[in-house]
């Protein structure tokens, strides 16, 4: 219990801190937007008076002093209101990003969990009948899917499976014809058309669990309370999980973590190959079109999912190892 | 019916793509129910694996080539893994060396006997609660460790519950590999008592493997000497104690000493009677060798005209004098080590615990070419005094100054030249060699470090440091990896590095304790030849009361970071006055004295001498003792020829 308030305690802490470094770098940095843009038309001749007021009117000049504008800075973050986006507008940025947010956290965030288990299992499997072709297949074909860079998967998959054989769609997270809405038709539509991305995802990051499971394991196999257990008699799968498993997995948890972390921040390229419409996706086009109100909310959110994800790792190791409860 | 009857048994090891090793070459014996049998030798001899074979747990790539071990009427070496399984209850059971680590860290003590219970239904879900408080409370330990994790526990407390938890599958037969190897001095001595009750009390057979043959001779009834795959001695520890028939038995053998003796040697260690008159430091000086008067309170009668060089009243040698000139040009002048009032006190680990007072108002002072021990149990602040004089801590008060340079206030950039006269030897040669660079690399760097020389005067200087720690060829010792050595070669190394800024201080922190019987002497040898030869002065820290007695004049006892005894070291060994010196002394496996808590007052002891065989614990009738050792004759020194008078 007191391991758990420490740390939610260390969460609350974090987020203060990282949206407070959000508000203060934007204005540590010399100029405001309105005298970016101003610079930019500046390249071309001189600016008028009444351009200028007009620049600084659309985009808004802070008021107040800083304390105030904290204050308001924070009262909006609570309400999720990051202003309007340049290139959507008059979309509003938190309607942009509460759109995207989905796709990626569903996309990715479950098949990275997915990813985690399944290589875990099979890393598992590796160590316990090391040697045997259950160790071979899985620790070779692993090795070998993720040795590719994950935008070239992409590349292939969508080329072979969309273009040639045209079995599914090559982009997209729905049909043109559908629109979003909670029926079986529609997230069959979706489901359909994440096949292709989820596929690039788990191929590439399998192996990497199999691999970081399979190395820890067979450590923990040579540990001497493995070779005790044995010689107790103990069952071998209770050796094999409650044993070797349960103390192997604590390393990688932390690989998980950062994994989990670089759901919504790290999609970036499958999205792009994919014209997937979510987090990644969004950002690039904000990049793309110096979007700021765009950006700054989407490196809040990166931020924070960075900063959850932890927090559940950490929670996490609090259940599984009792070292860490003291 | 013997309970165990190993036939012929061989067990050899394959190593992917290597040829194959054997480890036990054709061994046969048999273990009646009851007996208590020791099973000694050293590294490599293949006591542990031939433990691992009975158990019933050689995994690959060690297998089991041919032979059988028939357990109570059935060869378990014929078994397959799930009927061996089923065995282990009311069978076999083992016990690991590393008790500290053979608990599951992230299961408590609690679910690991459920998990037993569990694999053999022996104790059903009602009662296993109450079997699991009654299999701690045999080991001497309250039911609430149940709770616990292993993280939570002492070794001394790890290993008990091991102990335990295999005692929880009833076996007959009863495996201790090293089981108190990693443990401190005095929670050894507390186990192995358990062990010995337990054995008692329960009736298992049981082998208890050990590299100390002392310890085994003490506790066993039997013992199996083992080397290099063969026993090649089985027999009851009277027998062995009197009439030891093989050489490597007898060289084992003398290697044991009782550090209160009188005169105490060791093969390859001069002999070290009450006090030595040797007094470097005015040799180095340019003085006259000076013989101290030497205050006699030992009895070197004992020895009984035997050819024992008695140094008492045994002139300085005077040859160190010219070498030391020689090898001192251009460097300072000598100068003691002066510590004085020193604390150091780390902060408290956590909220709830207090700050850590690891040493406590030390005050001594290390004189040129002078020996001096620090000894104590671990946790008594004696590796914290060797970072305090190494300048890698500072203390948190007190002085230690070395010639005009306090050490206690030392900076970064004064610390190359402390380091030129103080070096350190450390305890684990294994770990103390960067594994990918040769033994010439290794001592390399520091002869560039702390020396002027460069190229080809720099490799003489390293073949010099090699010839000096008795490596020879030195060419071919040079080009080798540290894989490539013994654990006795690589501590040469380590101490041929710590002499490559040519020192005036070694600090030789448990030089030998991760070393083989046999080649503890040859390294501390070679420490006590460095100090007279080359005069450098050493503070020898150890929980080994017998080695500090070899090779140090003084000695200096340590307990909670706090000086109990001081004095010089046959005296204070001999005659201890404080309470935790005497512990420390009667932690000490003492297979002459038989039984533990043996005299208290060595002048009587060794006066005594061996006791009558009949006092070992043994069931065979004294008559089997050969009579050409009469006790008397074998008293305080272990390297005296056991002459028939």
């Amino acid at each position: 219990m007191r391991y758990l308030l420490g740390k939610v305690g260390l969460l609350l802490l974090t987020l203060w801190a990282a949206v407070t470094l959000n508000f203060l770098l934007p204005r540590l940095m010399p100029g405001s937007p309105a005298d970016a843009a101003i610079a930019k038309l500046a390249q071309n001749g001189p600016v008028s008076p009444s351009t200028r007021a007009a620049i600084e009117a659309q985009l808004g000049v802070p008021t107040g002093s800083a304390w105030d504008q904290y204050l308001q800075y924070l009262n909006n973050v609570v309400h999720f209101d990051f202003g309007v986006s340049y290139t959507f507008f008059p979309q509003s940025v938190a309607s942009l990003v509460g759109t995207a947010l989905p796709w990626t956290l569903v996309l990715v965030g479950f098949v990275t969990i997915v990813a985690f288990i399944c290589g875990t299992l099979l890393g598992v499997l590796a160590a316990w009948k090391r040697g045997t072709w259950l160790d071979t297949l899985p620790t070779v074909g692993g090795t070998f899917a993720s040795a590719f860079p994950y935008f070239w998967t992409a590349l292939l998959l969508l080329f072979f499976l969309g273009y040639v054989a045209g079995w599914f769609p090559t982009s997209g997270a729905y049909g043109s014809a559908a629109t979003p809405e909670l029926t079986g038709t529609f997230l069959l539509d979706a489901l359909y058309h994440s096949i292709l991305p989820a596929t690039t995802i788990l191929i590439t990051s399998l192996g990497g669990w199999i691999l970081g499971m399979r190395s820890t394991m067979i450590n923990t196999l040579g540990d001497d309370y493995v070779t005790f257990a044995e010689a107790n008699g103990l069952h071998p799968r209770t050796v094999a999980i409650r044993y070797a498993a349960r103390n192997a997995i604590l390393p990688n948890l932390t690989s998980f973590g950062l994994a989990l972390g670089g759901v919504v921040g790290g999609s970036l390229l499958v999205e792009r190959v994919f014209s997937y419409p979510g987090v990644g996706y969004l950002l690039y086009t904000a990049v793309v079109n110096q979007d700021f109100p765009l950006m700054q909310a989407l490196f809040l959110i990166i931020t924070i999912s960075v900063l959850l994800a932890n927090f559940i790792v950490d929670i996490l190791y609090g259940i599984l190892d009792p070292r860490t409860r003291r | 019916m013997s309970l165990v009857s190993v036939q012929g048994l061989s067990v050899v090891y394959e190593p992917n793509g290597a040829e194959p090793v054997p480890a036990v070459k054709a061994v046969s014996f048999d273990l009646e129910q009851g007996d208590f049998v020791g099973l000694v030798g050293e590294s490599g001899s293949g006591k542990s694996t031939l433990g691992f074979a009975l158990t019933g747990l050689s995994r690959p790539p060690a297998r089991v080539s041919a032979g059988s071990i028939i357990f109570d009427g059935v060869d378990i070496a014929g078994l397959t893994p799930s009927q061996l399984r089923v065995q282990r209850h009311g069978g076999f059971a083992m016990v690991l060396q590393s008790g500290m680590n053979a608990l599951n860290p992230v299961r408590s003590i609690r679910n690991h006997f459920f998990d037993i219970f569990a694999a053999h239904g022996h104790v059903s879900t009602r009662d296993r609660e109450a079997r699991a408080a009654e299999l701690v409370g045999k080991v001497q330990l309250p039911a609430s460790v149940l709770d616990r994790f292993s993280g939570e526990l002492s070794g001394g407390m790890r290993q008990r519950v091991s102990i335990a938890l295999a005692l929880s599958l009833e076996p007959r037969l009863m495996v201790f590999d090293e089981p108190t190897t990693a443990l401190d001095v005095l929670v050894q001595h507390a186990v192995m008592d358990t062990i010995r009750e337990l054995q008692k009390s329960e009736r298992f057979t049981a082998v208890l493997i050990s590299h100390d043959l002392g310890m085994v001779l003490e506790v066993t009834e039997r013992v199996m000497v083992m080397h290099d795959g063969l026993i090649v001695e089985d027999a009851t520890a009277a027998e062995i104690l009197a009439a030891p028939q093989h050489p490597y038995t007898r060289m084992l053998l003398s290697h044991y000493g009782d550090p209160r003796a009188a005169v105490v040697e060791v093969p390859g260690l001069a002999s070290r009677g009450t006090e030595r008159a040797t007094d470097v430091a005015q040799a180095v000086a340019g003085g006259a060798p000076v013989g101290e008067p030497v205050e006699s309170q030992g009895e070197p009668v004992e020895s009984q005209g035997e050819p024992v060089e008695t140094p008492v009243g045994e002139p300085a040698p005077s040859a160190p004098t010219a070498v030391t000139v020689r090898k001192r040009e251009g460097r300072a002048a000598r100068e003691s080590i002066v510590v004085s009032g020193v604390s150091k006190v780390y902060p408290r680990p956590s909220r709830r615990d207090q700050p850590v007072t690891a040493v406590n108002d030390v005050s001594f002072t290390l004189e040129p070419g002078a020996s001096m021990a620090l000894v104590g149990a671990s946790g008594s602040g004696k590796s914290t005094i060797a970072k305090l004089i190494t300048g890698v801590e500072h203390p948190t008060s007190g002085t230690i100054t070395f010639g005009d340079l306090r050490i206690d206030t030392i900076r970064r950039r004064q610390l190359k030249r402390l380091h030129t006269e103080v070096q350190m030897v450390f305890q684990d040669p294994y770990a103390a060699l960067n594994p990918l660079h040769t033994v010439e690399y290794a001592l390399t760097r520091p002869v560039l470090n702390y020396s002027s020389l460069r190229g080809r005067d720099a490799r003489r200087r390293v073949l010099e440091l090699l010839e000096t720690v008795g490596l020879t060829p030195v060419e071919q010792f040079a080009a080798r990896l540290p894989h490539q050595l013994s654990g006795g070669q690589r501590q040469r190394v380590v101490i041929a590095r710590a002499l490559a800024s040519d020192p005036q201080v070694i600090i030789a922190d448990e030089p030998v304790s991760m070393l083989d019987v046999s080649l503890r002497a040859g390294v501390l040898a070679l420490l006590d030849s460095l100090r007279e030869t080359w005069g450098v002065s050493m503070l020898y820290i150890t929980h080994d009361l017998l080695s500090a007695r070899l090779v140090t004049d003084q000695i200096m006892v340590l307990n909670k970071g706090s000086v109990v005894e001081e004095g010089r070291t046959a005296t204070v060994l001999q005659n201890p006055q404080d309470e935790y010196t005497i512990r420390l002394l009667d932690a000490i496996p003492a297979p002459r004295s038989g039984a533990k808590g043996g005299s208290r007052h060595p002048q009587e002891s060794s006066k005594k001498g061996l006791r009558p065989p009949a006092t070992v614990p043994t069931s065979s009738p004294p008559a089997t003792v050969p009579t050409s050792s009469p006790p008397a004759t074998v008293p305080t020194s272990l390297t005296s020829p056991r002459s028939p008078s």
